[in-house]
Formats: C-alpha cells, sequence, structure tokens
C-alpha cells in the first residue's frame, strides 16, 4: 500500500510543483491575507490619538494597544503576531476543502477508473488524496509563517520560542489538516460533479471559520457562540498554535490547555480518519 | 484450451428500473481477438465494465484469466490491462513519467520498470517523445501512449474501449497494426468494442452483437457474414437466351434477377459458385462478358441483426464538456 500511496502522491506532487498558477496564487493569498487582515481587522488602529479632546502621548497611544493586545489578544505583541495562527488555519482548511477538485477531475477525466481496474488498494487512492492535500496546505502554512515573521509589524515570536514550539505549532496545524483532509478528500470522491462540491464546500467552510477564534478572540462572542467556536477543531488548533507562538515558554495552566487542545486534534483527527475511510470506500465500491 | 474470459448469464440492473445488460453469455479464448459491437447503450461498456471489476454483476457469473470477477478482483486486475474509451494519460506528466507511474501501479517489480518502459516507448513509435509533457502530444500518441500504459505490466487480456475513438484513417490504420502486432507477436487477447465496423471485420477472430442488454449474434466476421448477407454477383452474357431458369438451379444461388443481358444473384461465397456457372453459361453456347461481384458488410449484418445501421448511432454518449475536452485532447 505505501508504494501505492507513495506513487499517486508523487503524481499530484508533481504536477502542483510544475504548474506555477497552482503555487504563485497560494503565495500571494497568504501575503494579502496577512496584509490585508493584519491591518483592516486591527482593532488597535482604531484607537484615536485625540480622545474627547484629550491628546495621547505617542508613549501613552502605544501603552494603550500593547494593553488591548495583552488582555484580549492573549498576550500578543503585534497584532499580526495574534492573526498569524488564524490566517494559517484559515489557508489549512480552505486549501483542503477545495484540493477534492483534483479528485473529481480525476473521475471525470477518466483517471480514477485507471485506478479502480489497477491492483491498488482502495486505500492508497483515499489516502494519497489526503497526502497531497495535506502537503501542499502544510507547505502554504509554512510559507505563511515565513512571511508573517518578515513582514513590518509582523509575527513576533513569545521569548524563549524553540524548536518544541514549532513542533508543536506545525503538529496542531497538521492534526487540524489531515482531519479536514479526510473528510473533503471523502467528499471528493463521493460527488460525480465539480460543482456539486464547490456548493458543498462553500456551505460548509463558512460556518467552520466564522464560529472558531481564527481571526476574532473568542472573548467577544455571545455566549452561544462561544459554546459552539470551543467545539470547533480550528478553534482548538488556532488557539494551540497562537499560545505557542505569542508565549515562547507556556505556565502550567496553559501547558494544560494546550496538552487537551492537542488530544482534541488527536481524536478530531482519528475519527475523521475513520468516517472518511469508509465513506471513501463506499464511494470507490463498484456501483 | 479453457476461455480466458467467460460470461455465464450476466446481468446487470441500475435501480431504479435500468436493466444494462440481461442475461449476457460468451466467452473469449486465450490469443484471439474478440469485438463487442452494439449502438450506444446497448450494454457494451457495462459489460467490460463488470469484466474490468468497475461495475458490481447483479447476477449471473464471470471469470477473466481464470479469476472470479466478483469473488477475486484483485487477481482480475492483476492480470488485465484496460485501455479506455477516454484519455487518461495525466497531461501534466511526460511520457515516460506516465509509462513509470502505470508501472508502479500495476506493482511491477523496480528493476523490471526502464527496460519495459524502454521497450514500449519503441514499439509503440514514442521514444522521441518520452521525454515531453503529454499536453503537447496529438491525439494518436496520446491513444498510443494509453495502449503502452495498459501493457506496461505484460496483462494476459487487453481490454480496449473504442481504441480508435477521433483518431484520423491514418493514425487510426496504424493503431490497428499495433493491435495485430501484439496479438501476433505476443499471444495477447483482446477484447474491444468499437463503432468502426470495417475495424472489427479487419481485426476480429469474432465478435458479438449486443443490442438492448442482450447478445444478438455471436461468430467469426466471415461466418457472420455469410449468414447474413452472402456476395451479390453481376453477369453479363453474350447472347440473349434466357439463363434464368439454368441460374436458379445452381447451389447456394438465390433472387436471381434479369436485366436484358445483365444477371444479378445472391451467393453465400461466390467462388463456390463461379465454377458451375462459368460450365452452365458455356455448356449453353455463350460467353460471359463482363462479372463483378461485391462482398457483404458488417454493417449488412449489424443491420439485419439490429435493425439500424451504425452510424445512425454515432454521436450519442457523453454529453457534458468531460466529453469536449476528451475530444479536443484526441484532436489536438
Amino acid at each position: 500500500m505505501f508504494d501505492d500511496l507513495s506513487a499517486l502522491t508523487g503524481r499530484a506532487l508533481r504536477k502542483w510543483i510544475r504548474n506555477p498558477a497552482a503555487v504563485l496564487p497560494g503565495f500571494f493569498t497568504a501575503l494579502f491575507y496577512l496584509a490585508l487582515f493584519g491591518n483592516s481587522f486591527n482593532p488597535t488602529s482604531l484607537i484615536p490619538s485625540n480622545m474627547g479632546g484629550f491628546q495621547l502621548t505617542p508613549a501613552e497611544l502605544l501603552s494603550i494597544k500593547s494593553s488591548i493586545l495583552t488582555q484580549t489578544f492573549q498576550g500578543a505583541a503585534t497584532y499580526i503576531s495574534y492573526l498569524t495562527a488564524g490566517i494559517i488555519c484559515l489557508i489549512l482548511v480552505f486549501n483542503m476543502a477545495f484540493g477534492g477538485i483534483d479528485l473529481v477531475l480525476d473521475r471525470q477525466l477518466g483517471f480514477l477508473s485507471t485506478l479502480l481496474t489497477a491492483p491498488i488498494s482502495r486505500g492508497s487512492i483515499y489516502f494519497s488524496g489526503v497526502a497531497q492535500n495535506m502537503i501542499k496546505a502544510m507547505s502554504l502554512a509554512f510559507l505563511t509563517f515565513l512571511i508573517a515573521i518578515l513582514l513590518p509589524d509582523g509575527l513576533i515570536l513569545g521569548k524563549g520560542f524553540g524548536v518544541l514550539n514549532f513542533i508543536g505549532i506545525f503538529g496542531a496545524f497538521a492534526l487540524l489538516a489531515f482531519g479536514l483532509s479526510c473528510v473533503f478528500t471523502a467528499l471528493a470522491l463521493s460527488v460525480r460533479a465539480i460543482d456539486s462540491l464547490v456548493a458543498i464546500v462553500n456551505f460548509a467552510t463558512f460556518p467552520l471559520v466564522f464560529t472558531s477564534t481564527a481571526l476574532f478572540p473568542g472573548a467577544g462572542f455571545p455566549s452561544w457562540l462561544l459554546a459552539i467556536s470551543n467545539e470547533n477543531p480550528i478553534t482548538k488548533a488556532t488557539d494551540s498554535a497562537r499560545l505557542l507562538m505569542v508565549n515562547g515558554v507556556l505556565s502550567s495552566s496553559q501547558l494544560s490547555t494546550l496538552e487537551w487542545d492537542i488530544a482534541y486534534l488527536v481524536v478530531f483527527a482519528a475519527v475523521m480518519a475513520i468516517v472518511g475511510y469508509i465513506a471513501a470506500r463506499k464511494a470507490l465500491a463498484p456501483v | 484450451m479453457p476461455p480466458i474470459i467467460e460470461a455465464e448469464h450476466l446481468t446487470k440492473f441500475y435501480p431504479p428500473k435500468t436493466k444494462a445488460v440481461e442475461d449476457v453469455s460468451f466467452s473469449v479464448d486465450e490469443g484471439e481477438v474478440f469485438g463487442f459491437l452494439g449502438p450506444n447503450g446497448a450494454g457494451k461498456t457495462t459489460t467490460i465494465k463488470m469484466l474490468t471489476t468497475l461495475a458490481s454483476i447483479t447476477s449471473g457469473k464471470a471469470k477473466v484469466a481464470g479469476f472470479d470477477v466478483a469473488h477475486d478482483p484483485s487477481a482480475v486486475r492483476r492480470s488485465i490491462g484496460v485501455v479506455p474509451q477516454e484519455l487518461t494519460a495525466d497531461d501534466e506528466l511526460k511520457g515516460n513519467e506516465n509509462l513509470v507511474l502505470a508501472a508502479k501501479l500495476h506493482h511491477v517489480p523496480r528493476s523490471e520498470v526502464p527496460g519495459r518502459v524502454k521497450d514500449l516507448l519503441k514499439l509503440f513509435d514514442l521514444e522521441e517523445a518520452a521525454n515531453r509533457r503529454v499536453r503537447t502530444f496529438s491525439g494518436g500518441m496520446r491513444r498510443r501512449l494509453q495502449m503502452a500504459m495498459g501493457l506496461v505490466h505484460s496483462p494476459k487480456v487487453m481490454f480496449l474501449d473504442e481504441p480508435t475513438l477521433g483518431l484520423d484513417v491514418q493514425t487510426r490504420t496504424k493503431v490497428w497494426d499495433y493491435i495485430t502486432r501484439l496479438n501476433h507477436d505476443r499471444g495477447l487477447t483482446v477484447f474491444m468494442t468499437t463503432h468502426y465496423l470495417e475495424e472489427a471485420d479487419g481485426l476480429c477472430d469474432r465478435i458479438a452483437i449486443i443490442d438492448h442488454g442482450a447478445i444478438k449474434v455471436s461468430d467469426s466476421p466471415a461466418h457472420l457474414k455469410e449468414k447474413f448477407g452472402g456476395d451479390v454477383l453481376s453477369i453479363s452474357m453474350s447472347g440473349d437466351t434466357d439463363l434464368s431458369e439454368f441460374l436458379r438451379t445452381v447451389p447456394d444461388v438465390s433472387d436471381v434477377t434479369r436485366e436484358g443481358r445483365v444477371y444479378k444473384m445472391k451467393l453465400p461465397r461466390t467462388e463456390r459458385a463461379l465454377p458451375v456457372i462459368i460450365e452452365g453459361v458455356t455448356s449453353r453456347g455463350l460467353a460471359i462478358t463482363e462479372i463483378s461481384f461485391s462482398r457483404p458488410k458488417l454493417d449488412d449484418v449489424f443491420l439485419e441483426v439490429t435493425g439500424r445501421s451504425m452510424r445512425e448511432d454515432e454521436g450519442g454518449g457523453q454529453d457534458s464538456w468531460v466529453q469536449n475536452l476528451n475530444l479536443e485532447r484526441q484532436a489536438s
């Protein structure tokens, strides 16, 4: 099965790398998301230097902004420091969701039938879909992380940030990406038309994103939305990665929260893998 | 020698009430080229899908290369090569990369892959294009690559679904040549569907005509033409003596008509009756001034069996941008 998986994943990645139209937009999306959302959503930029006739000094203004970031944005040194984890999750979600288009095309153009008449396991077809989307999306995640660091007023990593933080951050992203990829790959193998896939994906992704803390802190959510958000895997991945980015060294309570969130993501990934595999087997069975 | 493909009472039912194939039975011997003909929607593709494990069998039984299609699909897949109607070689990969991918997916031992790829590129005259991306290939080159991909694991049986669809006459003839060579040189069993009756006539040892999900006839092209058509012989005489009565007495001759000195008649095989006719004419002091005959075509058989000609059925099938894309790929 591993040979089949690597052959199919290799094919997809080779196509991806050779197609600049598929790779470059990913780079610019990351840049635009960070630059646009990082500025337009930044609430600290709304604080006027003159409040009711009281002129704030630059130091006072900075202090107020810093205080807001610390209290509301989990101690992030800059707004982009807060936003980066959410933007990366957003990129992961959309790449996973629309990554299945290639599989629908493979079905429509007959390539999938060719695979189904080859002596390979159905699991390798499914997991190669999962793997190729994950590799593509995780590459973009890493690129976005680098762009965020290089941007002016960009991502400032917490003091004491080390290799373990990095592993934790990308581990959380990978678990989210894997879980989502399992679901969306199974969906892509089940539908016959790109239109259907796009419609379902649009229906599913926006609520997923906007009920999470990817772009906004949960503190501002009404209680019902907070309850939903707390069970959203995007929230778990975002919060875990954000915690590890913003705080280099974690306190014991932060570590405990992180452990629970990661455990949640592990269960999420495992359940999605099983559900997706069952759905994919059904979709690939002879009709 | 046992047949390499056996289908017994194959039936395929798509809910709620579409019977795509009904009680189809046939067998294909090892080393045979077997043609499966029929109008669009007759059940050809469904039958191929069942035999290649792509579709489940509602009832009946099928064996390919000795393995039960329903119970041992993996063994069947190891024994077959499938060249579908669609051009499924990956546009973004190079010619040789597509072949290597096909070899890997059919578990060809790693050490044998380069040699087989090289051999197949040579066999299908694709050596010069091996390092080019497939999107730069012409329709004929894509089809040849597709056939090479179907052969990379040295299958026992090759399924070809409309192997020359959309190709120009010259390329079509080349593909015929490849099929003949594979059959003769490698003893490959070929199961093919085609819309081109002259293709089936020239290539196939036996053909089956399927219509409305059931096989109507199955035999060698020559026997079918003999059974359903027969030659039309036309002879012109030197004198005015009426030979109609004599001609009607010649064994196998039928439908004798006369227009002046020209007689037309139907007979199963001209070469068998002609000496008798010549002898009868000369013994009556007459001479034949002109002689011609036309052989029946599979079109006549098809028309007789299905009630319509194959050409009336061309152009159906997939009606989507995917088909257009495939046609564009074939035409490029």
